[in-house]
């Protein structure tokens, strides 16, 4: 899995960006502070704050990889202000989601994914019905994957501009559907009205035509910058194409394909 | 529903207050305690979001991120009322 990294006045907004990116809610996402702002005189800051962060990969929970990487973050990346969050919590405690830097809860059950999605699905339908713009939902799930999709007339209200709305309502529906019920192995995204499946349609349709043409040319191209989880649909499309390759160039924010001749 | 948004003529944004209303009773382990009042505010619409003493935390969220993913919903769902919308939380 890809890394992002990314750069801002304070650690909070670099990784709010970096999320952003990714798409993911941060109880999804591994997060490193590489760098700090330095305190400046008057406390002004000097420097940015620069952090990393990937989509968490998928490992078998067996093993626990998440704690022993949690603990291991812990050591000389993580921030100062951290020492009091760190307190001790009792199990009923419902303080919310901690991710990373949250200490391990060794006694925690799995929770059934079929709850979370049925959760996610409740809340949906709710929603749409609030809108005036009532849907269907259908949960497409595989293992801890899933994706809910609410379907309808009108629903161009719940997308928003570049899909913004679409991310608030992602972002709620976690916090409905598998914070509320401790959930924090699933994974869990959001489609309305097809939004998220035609961008990555109009994407690869995309990448096809500029594959055909570095093929053509036998000139390797670059694309503009895009967040990972683009470059990814770029690079899974034409993994499949013979006579070119991809790879990715750059560093976040400015990241970008080059698709050349193989 | 709660009666505060049963009679539509009554509400100045009635949407975006169902919208509000279905998110907040969605988060919160107190449903029954949720309470939304609107107040005018130089031509805004102000919703006051009022929850069970123990909810605010869950309903604002780390950083305050629920919050901000409330806030973009129902300011979208305002759109359809015609009005702008200011979002408050306050515990009784």
């Amino acid at each position: 899995m890809e890394w992002v990294e990314t750069t801002a006045e304070t650690v909070e907004d670099a990784k709010r960006i970096a999320l952003d990116r990714l798409g993911v809610d941060e109880s999804e996402a591994e997060i490193e502070v590489m760098e700090e702002p330095k305190q400046g005189l008057f406390g002004r800051t000097r420097g940015e704050a620069r952090v990393r962060a990937r989509v968490r990969p998928q490992t078998p929970r067996s093993k626990n990889p998440r704690r022993e990487r949690s603990q291991r973050d812990g050591g000389n990346n993580r921030k100062k202000t951290n020492g009091g969050q760190n307190r001790q919590r009792s199990k009923g405690d419902k303080v919310d989601n901690e991710r990373s830097e949250r200490p391990p809860r060794e006694d925690r059950e799995p929770v059934d994914p079929a709850a979370v999605a049925a959760e996610a699905e409740k809340f949906l339908l709710g929603l749409a019905e609030a809108f005036e713009t009532p849907g269907k939902v259908t949960v497409n799930r595989e293992a801890e994957d899933m994706e809910v999709r609410l379907d309808g007339e009108n629903l161009g209200l719940m997308v928003g501009p570049k899909g913004a709305t679409l991310l608030a309502i992602q972002d709620l529906t976690r916090v409905v559907s598998q914070r509320r019920l401790g959930d924090h192995d699933s994974r869990l995204r959001i489609d309305i009205a097809g939004y998220r499946e035609r961008r990555r349609d109009a994407l690869s349709r995309f990448a096809m035509k500029v594959a055909a043409e570095v093929k053509e040319s036998g000139i390797a191209r670059s694309l503009e910058p895009m967040s990972s989880a683009d470059r990814k649909v770029v690079h899974d499309t034409l993994a499949e194409v013979d006579g070119i390759t991809t790879r990715s160039e750059g560093d976040d924010p400015n990241r970008r394909v080059v698709v050349a001749p193989a | 529903m709660n009666d505060t948004v049963s009679d539509h003529n009554s509400v100045p944004a009635p949407v975006a207050t169902a919208v509000l209303e279905h998110i907040v009773k969605s988060i919160v382990d107190d449903p029954d305690a949720v309470r939304i009042d609107h107040s005018e505010n130089r031509g805004k619409i102000r919703l006051e979001v009022r929850v069970a003493d123990g909810d605010l935390g869950r309903v604002i969220g780390r950083r305050g991120r629920t919050a901000q993913s409330i806030r973009a919903v129902v300011r979208a769902a305002a759109t359809r009322d015609e009005v702008e919308v200011d979002i408050d939380f306050e515990d009784d």
